[in-house]
């Protein structure tokens, strides 16, 4: 019995854990999707984000209160880092992606340094501290939070990528870039949109973890690594994929860690990575 | 090859003129980075496949060299037993990712970079956390010595070495099947090259190349533990280097490790002592404005330069003959 | 109060006045140049720039003429050695072994250092020591607590701080303590810690002393620091319901850990940390009410009853210094250091290595004249402190009170800390 409330509690603090990394990964992987690249700074946007909502909380806007805030900034944050940047490196070979993000990922993070110095600093006595109990199993309810929000902006992505005309525009461009220029779309535009648009899912991603997480210059590495193998596992640009993946993922590293164990736990998550990209390099729900 | 010489020549006379300590750790590390440089370019520039875990190649030697050592043996066997754990782990792990493309290959690096450090940090007889510290000794059978003149001797033999093994790589039919795999994988398949036994080849003499790298630096350091050999941060150091410098020419490493030496030990130096990760912020604006503006990196933007150069004096010369006739 | 405050307005005006008022003769003395090496730059830089800054007022107060009740402080410059002064020269470890060795080297060779001192961070202490070692120069370290740094067996390698064995040591001093006064028993530990140096040598240290004391551990966790879930850890700690926790965590993961206890209800009769991430100011500020009664390990506090009026006095010239910051464990520590290394070389009464090496290895400074919560200052064969000892805080009101030792306390600790508040 004892066993099976401890199985049963690792499960939900395995699918809570991979609503965190789904939170994070879905921008990722809309950017993916849209322009094939990897945006190796997707962290350090994280670590924006978090830093910008630690500021708004300081001014009195407490960090669910600050979202849409932060939301904002990041989106156009996105579109000028897009207009500025990374336009330029679409034009260049294909390494140029990898190594300008990777270069934004370095300056980025001695930037926070040089601003923010590298201590830890986290919301005052943050909301949502307390406990949700049933059926003799516990949860923070700041976890449960960031869970919905997760859930809540997978669902929104998902329906402006698959009902909206821009969504439509975005899908065009990455089926085929050629053909959707042909047709009259601005691809870069969209580029620029699905940019925009996943440094704002970040945005929101660095609102709700600022609820669990302090931050610190280096703080978005940890959720991007597993970040990108969720993207890769769920498909590079599918967002149900991405969701999928992430809830996988969040089960195999708390498994692993009880029942392997604990800091041997990301072993199995990057096995799985390496595995799918081998057997079956669309991903578990991609389309290429 | 006269750079080379001159490079060879110019070492030579610092390790036996210069008597500042300082500034001859400021050679040894130059030639460390240059070769680490060299091993990252020889899979991620002239195969084109982007390595972000190279440093668990040099983990390989800095542990060997440790191993060894605190096993009473010469530390001469490391060169040898890094070598072959280096190759060994580059074959098994490059069979199945090599024939990945593009980030896929990028970020398999990462989690097999990974899954090593993790395991390291388990392994009782590989130091855990703690690491291993080198007992000191002097000589050449110990492979270490009071005087900063023999470890840059030694580096700059390791240095030649690498280089002439880079200018045999671009003449040689593996250095050309590379090329056409990075040009144009399916049309070099198309004309019966084996992608995955040459990568294989060249992922394998990189991993070499990187584990003597790591000896040496044990030798010289006298500290291997698992933050300053095989972490993440030591992967992206070395990718910073190649990147920097120009991916896939001879001489982009040796440049890219210049700067990284200029910048890493000048600025922290210049402006660090605030502990504000200013050498950072201007590492990463020179990698973002190459990656943008120059992307095959210094030397590349050089070359370009010199070609489009020569091309306006032919083209010159041309329109001079043409003019005449 | 007001006449206690004059009197330190005027004392830290002739402190800092103390340079241009120094005796100064026809023929001055060279300065004698020690050489610090310390993380100036990188992650650890913060830590850094106040250690340069205790280190920095201790070579002032030793060549001023102010006197505390401080070893060399006060007597401008060093008697022994026609009143020269002291002269720290600083090289930047970057938090890194390969800097640090460079920096120690380039101290040595180029600065003439006659001692070093530094560098907090085990990994790169360990380096720079080696160097010294190789140059024949003393080195001294105030402030780092891997405990196989004194186990290396060299020469000229000196250890003011207590190492991590010593404060693991203090947690099962405190336990007996308890026992003996208030009949508590404390019987199965469980070890949580990160996997880096830090923790992993923490978690050995304290299995180690459990066997020899005869205490069961039911439970040894070594987790990444990094991670961004403890659900698998928090369950293991569960199952093996401990009277006791022993954690080595950093801040992020240190509130992970605190929110899954208590989450999950696991509740022990205590919570003993090492330090780290327990006392960074943000971890009361984020917990609140969940941080009462967590206990910490800690080497200084400014609270407990000193045995030296001098604490709170240079804990002002420290403030005037560091914008306001107050002295903390490790600044207190860097600050003997330097007077160590002083009191060595004016016993010394020369700057040869060798002579400097033997007064050192015949330090004896009792612990009412240091900072420190200290028997005193001497040195065994392997360099080793042998004085040194640390205390024991806990959280009780939202502040770091001293509980351990019971002669030093401000209160008395709350035995089993509060249930979680749900």
């Amino acid at each position: 019995m004892e066993a099976l409330t401890t199985f049963a509690q690792l499960l939900v603090g395995g699918v809570l854990t991979g609503l965190v990394f789904a939170l994070v990964a879905v921008g990722l992987t809309l950017v993916y999707g849209v322009m094939d690249v990897v945006n190796f700074a997707h962290g350090e946007f994280l670590m924006l984000a978090m830093y910008a909502t630690l500021g708004l909380a300081l001014l009195g806007l407490g960090p669910l209160l600050g979202l849409p805030l932060a939301v904002i900034a990041m989106f156009l944050f996105g579109i000028i880092v897009y207009r500025v940047f990374v336009r330029r490196l679409l034009a260049g070979p294909p390494e140029a992606t990898v190594f300008g993000t990777f270069g934004l990922l370095v300056l980025m993070q001695g930037l926070a340094q040089a601003v923010f110095s590298s201590d830890f600093l986290s919301v005052p006595s943050p909301p949502f501290a307390g406990t949700i109990r049933f059926a003799g199993l516990a949860v923070s309810q700041a976890s449960v939070v960031e869970g919905c929000g997760a859930l809540i902006l997978t669902a929104l992505l998902f329906a402006f990528v698959e009902y909206t005309e821009t969504g439509r525009a975005m899908r065009a461009v990455a089926e085929d870039r050629i053909a959707a220029t042909l047709m009259g779309i601005d691809v870069q535009r969209i580029n620029g949109l699905a940019f925009g648009i996943g440094a704002a899912c970040v945005g929101a991603a660095g609102g709700l973890l600022m609820l669990s997480y302090p931050v610190y210059p280096t703080a978005g590495v940890p959720f991007a690594l597993t970040a990108f193998v969720v993207v890769a596992l769920g498909g590079f640009g599918s967002i149900s994929g991405a969701l999928v993946a992430a809830l996988l993922v969040g089960m195999l590293e708390v498994f692993g860690g009880f029942y392997l164990s604990p800091e041997l736990k990301l072993v199995p998550v990057y096995l799985a990575y390496l595995v799918v990209v081998l057997v079956r390099p669309q991903g578990l729900l991609g389309r290429r | 090859m006269i750079a080379l010489g001159a490079i060879v020549a110019a070492g030579l006379v610092t390790a036996l003129s210069v008597r500042d300590a300082v500034a001859l750790d400021l050679v040894f590390t130059l030639l460390l980075y240059a070769v680490l440089g060299q091993s990252w370019n020889w899979i991620s520039g002239y195969a084109g496949n982007i390595s972000f875990g190279h440093a668990i190649f040099f983990g390989c030697g800095a542990y060997a060299s440790a191993l060894m050592v605190t096993h009473g043996l010469s530390p001469w066997l490391a060169i040898p037993a890094g070598a072959v754990a280096a190759a060994a782990l580059a074959i098994v792990t490059g069979f199945p990712t090599l024939a990945l493309r593009g980030h896929y290959f990028s970020i398999a690096t990462i989690a097999v970079a990974a899954i090593v450090d993790a395991l390291v940090r388990t392994q009782p007889w590989l130091g855990r956390a703690t690491g291993f510290e080198l007992p000191i000794a002097s000589g050449w059978a110990a492979l270490q010595f009071a005087d900063k003149g023999p470890y840059i001797v030694l580096a700059l033999v390791l240095f030649t070495a690498v280089q002439i093994a880079t200018i045999a790589l671009e003449r040689s039919r593996l250095g050309y099947y590379l090329r056409a795999l990075r040009a144009n994988h399916a049309a070099a398949a198309a004309v019966g090259i084996d992608e995955r036994s040459w990568k294989l080849l060249a992922f394998a003499w990189s991993a070499v190349i990187a584990s003597c790298a790591g000896v040496l630096y044990a030798q010289y350091t006298l500290f291997v533990d698992p933050p300053s050999t095989i972490a993440l941060g030591v992967s992206i150091d070395i990718a910073l280097i190649g990147v920097v410098g120009g991916i896939g020419t001879l001489w982009g490493p040796a440049v890219g490790a210049l700067v990284y030496v200029v910048l890493a030990k000048g600025v922290a130096l210049e402006l660090g002592g605030t502990g504000k990760g200013y050498d950072l912020v201007i590492y990463g604006a020179i990698i973002c404005v190459i990656a943008a503006l120059r992307p095959h990196g210094i030397v590349g933007a050089i070359v370009d330069g010199l070609r489009r150069r020569r091309g306006a004096l032919e083209l010159g010369a041309a329109s001079a003959t043409g003019g005449a006739a | 109060m007001l006449a206690r405050r004059l009197a330190l307005a005027l004392a830290t005006a002739l402190t800092l006045t103390a340079l241009p008022l120094a005796p100064t003769g026809a023929a001055d003395p060279p300065d004698i140049v020690i050489g610090s090496v310390l993380p100036l730059t990188g992650a650890s830089a913060q830590t850094g720039a106040a250690l340069r800054t205790a280190q920095l007022l201790a070579q002032d107060l030793v060549n001023g003429h102010v006197s505390y009740p401080l070893p060399m402080v006060g007597k401008s410059g060093l008697p022994h050695l026609g009143h020269a002064r002291i002269k720290l020269v600083f090289a930047d470890s970057q938090g890194k072994p390969d800097q640090a060795r460079a920096a120690a080297e380039q101290l040595i060779t180029q600065e003439h250092a006659v001692a070093l001192i530094g560098c907090y961070t085990s990994s790169t202490t360990a380096t720079a020591s080696q160097v010294a070692e190789r140059y024949g120069i003393p080195f001294l370290n105030p402030d780092s607590s891997a405990p196989s740094l004194t186990t290396r067996g060299l020469k000229w390698f000196f250890r003011t701080t207590p190492s991590d064995a010593t404060f693991a040591d203090n947690f099962f001093q405190f336990f007996g303590d308890l026992k003996r006064t208030k009949k508590i028993d404390v019987k199965k530990i469980a070890i949580v810690g990160e996997d880096g140096l830090f923790g992993a040598g923490a978690g050995d240290a304290e299995e180690q002393l459990a066997k020899k004391y005869g205490y069961t551990i039911v439970s040894r966790i070594a987790y990444t620091a990094t991670t961004t879930e403890v659900n698998a850890e928090v369950q293991k700690v569960k199952a093996a319901a401990p009277d006791v926790i022993m954690m080595a965590s950093y801040l992020p993961d240190a509130l992970l850990f605190m929110r899954g206890f208590k989450d999950q209800s696991v509740q022990p009769q205590a919570i003993m940390a090492q330090d780290a991430g327990f006392i960074d100011p943000n971890f009361v500020r984020t917990e609140g009410k969940d941080a009462e009664g967590i206990f910490t390990r800690e080497v200084f506090s400014l609270d407990i009853k000193h045995r030296n009026h001098a604490v709170p006095l240079i804990n002002q010239l420290f403030e005037l210094r560091f914008s306001g910051k107050p002295l903390d464990g490790n600044t207190a520590r860097d600050f003997m250091g330097v007077l160590v290394l002083a009191d060595a070389l004016d016993r010394a009464g020369s700057t040869k290595p060798d002579a400097i090496r033997t007064a050192l290895q015949k330090t004896n400074i009792p612990g009412n004249l240091t900072l420190m919560p200290w028997k005193n200052i001497q040195f065994d064969a392997s360099g080793q402190n042998q004085g040194g000892s640390g205390i024991i805080e806990q959280i009780q009101d939202g502040k770091y009170e001293t509980v351990w030792p019971f002669d030093v306390a401000v209160s008395a600790p709350i035995w089993p800390m509060p249930a979680w508040k749900h």
